[in-house]
């Protein structure tokens, strides 16, 4: 029975570590290009699971279907965020930086109380009851998906990095600010597009959770505070590490509920977050550097 | 209906009120004067503290707009006849949901002359406003507020209407224990999966507590942070240790995700039965996941749908806000009408007198699914009872207690027994 109980923590770890991945993916990126922290990349999550919900409403459209549509203008909107609101203070103080993303999420998500209210929504896809066992272990065809598109997107982007002259700019960028200037990267570009990419990845990862998920203004915080968790497990700015990370997190979390009392799961991971800062502090996979 | 000379006199420019009482003539002024002197005596002040702005802005209106109602209908039909048909004008006071914005809130209601305080939605804000109308000698009736100490420690002017969070979780789970008996299905192995804030653990508290003289067994206790994104290893837990009953006391996301696993798990139980959920005899919740909550059970405060008075408040609200009436709405309405009920006998603003006649309250006229509402000498509700609500064809109806009930209940629920 205990043997079945681990099973079915592992598997619901997983597919709920996928999504956690993909959401550190985005934040590390942005990290490791802009050197900043992005506390409004929950706010974006959130908005993306907003506009993932409204083509439903409105226009009918499939929640992965509509990753075609909000991946681009999340895109969009994460370099207009980054022209607009990052770019101009640069070179400020890296605290004043830090308050400014918060303060960017507190306005987003003010603005989504005053537009769409402070009540939760659900959105629930004709499939959203799929399910199957293996065995006795429970997996939930949604959650499947999620994890799946995120490691899919994970990896997609990995290999984009790696293998494009577009992505070796941003790690150029990454790794070397002055030397990516004067091989004449267009650093403020690749900035831009830095975090829309990042700002793509959450709002596609808010997108693939929304069928088994709700909707509300304040939605993206837990996400974002795990995000945090896993970005520094894996290393700042260390994209594989991220989504290496964002596994072990959720495996965490559902091992701590399946067998810790009470509501001890959350403390499982923040006691990894505390005693990773403590003894690696560059992140189990190392940081940006090297990568 | 405002009283239009008494809002002129207080909004309009100093020239031009001049002016008219130029035009108006000496002999006017003479009239004039004392009916607007008599205009302003005509008239109680009731405060209310609801947090309309911040995190809990969208429910609190919905409360807001069931006091709003009462109020029209009670200065519509006449206002309060023993104080010469005086008309309730009501002082908004907002809270945020923030303790020091509802003491000083409080404070300040009191300064301006009301003769009781309705509020404040959030148990924690409660706990604090009522030190400051204790204080201030002034009735605090207590509006969608659970938490069971907000009575203790000797007080004399906080009533709560509405069952506290010992009600709510004992008679929830005695009404279904009822039921259960007489489908013949005993009930004897119980668990709870509960938020861990104030809320849930006050819940989880009770259902461990009663077991014993309730006569079922707890055999799962699961608490949980209501942010989680995944139960599936929280619900396996609770699906091994094979209760007959899941009670389910959460808000609204972590109840849709819990219900969603639950389901799919196959958890075998009779019945999944929120305790004060927020979710489960939510309409809208219903309406967009229909076949989830389909015979979901539910304990929670709502309105009595055999009293045809409630029908016709429920189509009056429906006129004046395009919505249906919620919940919350119902406290609203109906506590406004308690304390119109005791100021009518009272005769009187003193709120000493008030307090009182609220304390000496016997009324039956009214939409809850209760008895008589009377208050103890603590101040709670002697009949405060939660329905028993089942979702049937994607409404919420009330299946218990049973002199309430508009159908009979879906039990076991075969889905559930998987």
């Amino acid at each position: 029975m205990s043997g079945g109980l681990f099973l079915q923590a592992v598997v619901s770890g997983l597919l709920l570590g996928g999504v956690y991945g993909l959401v550190a993916s985005g934040l590390t990126l942005i990290f490791g290009v802009l050197r900043i922290i992005n506390f409004a990349h929950g706010a974006v999550m959130m908005l993306g699971m907003y506009a993932t919900y409204w083509l439903w409403m409105l226009v009918g459209l499939d929640p992965y279907l509509s990753v075609l549509v909000t991946a681009p203008v999340f895109f969009g909107v994460g370099v207009a965020i980054q022209r607009i609101v990052i770019e101009p203070n640069r070179d400020a103080a890296e605290h004043n930086q830090l308050l400014l993303t918060l303060g960017l999420a507190l306005f987003l998500e003010n603005l989504a109380l005053v537009l769409w209210q402070g009540d939760f929504r659900t959105l629930r896809v004709p499939y959203a009851s799929a399910s199957f066992f293996i065995a006795d272990t429970l997996v939930e065809v949604p959650r499947l998906i999620a994890a799946g598109g995120a490691v899919v997107i994970a990896v997609a982007l990995y290999a984009f990095l790696r293998g494009t002259v577009l992505g070796k700019a941003i790690r150029a960028l990454a790794e070397e600010r002055e030397g990516a200037m004067l091989v004449g990267i267009d650093v403020g570009r690749i900035r831009a597009v830095a975090f829309g990419i990042g700002s793509a990845c959450v709002a596609v990862a808010g997108a693939l959770i929304t069928p088994f998920f709700y909707i509300a203004p304040d939605v993206g915080e837990s996400f974002n505070i795990m995000a945090f968790v896993v970005v520094v497990l894996g290393g700042m700015g260390n994209f594989l590490g991220a989504l290496v990370g964002g596994l072990i997190v959720g495996l965490a979390e559902s091992l701590g509920a399946a067998f810790l009392p009470g509501s001890l799961k959350q403390f499982v991971v923040f006691l990894i977050f505390v005693l990773v800062l403590l003894f690696r502090p560059e992140g189990l996979f190392g940081g940006a550097r090297g990568r | 209906m405002p009283d239009h000379r008494h809002l002129d006199l207080s909004t309009i420019h100093r020239r031009g009120f001049l002016k008219a009482f130029g035009a108006a003539g000496a002999a006017a002024t003479v009239a004039g004067f004392p009916a607007i002197g008599r205009g302003q005596s005509r008239e109680v002040k009731v405060g209310y503290l609801l947090p309309v702005t911040g995190p809990l802005a969208f429910e609190a209106q919905l409360a807001l707009n069931g006091l709003l109602l009462a109020v029209d209908e009670i200065n519509g039909s006449g206002g309060v006849k023993s104080l010469g048909g005086a008309k309730i004008a009501l002082l908004p006071g907002d809270t945020q949901n923030k303790v020091e914005l509802g003491n000083s809130e409080a404070a300040r209601l009191i300064d301006q002359g009301a003769v009781a305080i309705i509020g404040t939605f959030s148990s924690l804000v409660a706990f604090s406003v009522r030190q400051v109308t204790e204080k201030g000698k002034t009735p605090f009736l207590l509006l969608a507020c659970v938490a069971d100490n907000l009575t203790e420690g000797g007080l004399r002017y906080t009533f709560r209407m509405q069952p506290n969070g010992k009600g709510m979780a004992t008679l929830t789970v005695s009404n279904m224990l009822e039921m259960a008996k007489n489908a013949n299905i005993p009930i004897k192995r119980v668990a709870i999966m509960h938020e861990d804030g104030n809320f849930g653990t006050t819940m989880g508290n009770h259902v461990e507590g009663f077991a014993q003289t309730m006569g079922y067994e707890l055999v799962q206790r699961v608490p949980y942070n209501l942010r989680s994104p995944d139960f599936t290893a929280e619900l396996s837990k609770v699906k091994a240790a094979r209760p007959d009953l899941l009670l389910i006391s959460g808000y609204y996301g972590d109840s849709k995700i819990i219900a969603e696993t639950a389901s799919k798990l196959r958890i075998g139980v009779n019945a999944v039965v929120g305790l004060a959920n927020a979710a489960y005899s939510n309409p809208r919740f219903i309406a967009e996941n229909r076949e989830l909550t389909e015979h979901l059970f539910d304990g929670n405060y709502w309105h009595n749908p055999q009293s045809a008075r409630s029908r016709a408040v429920f189509d009056a609200y429906q006129r004046k806000f395009s919505s249906p009436m919620s919940n919350h709405g119902v406290q609203g309405y109906q506590v406004a009408w308690v304390l119109k009920d005791a100021l009518e006998r009272a005769a009187s603003t003193d709120r000493d007198k008030v307090r009182d006649a609220v304390a000496r309250t016997n009324l039956t006229d009214h939409i809850l699914t209760q008895d008589a509402i009377r208050f103890d000498d603590t101040g709670e509700g002697i009949a405060a009872t939660p329905a028993l609500l089942q979702v049937q064809n994607g409404k919420p109806v009330v299946v218990g207690p049973a002199r309430f009930a508009e159908t009979k209940p879906i039990f076991p629920v075969p889905k559930w027994k998987g």
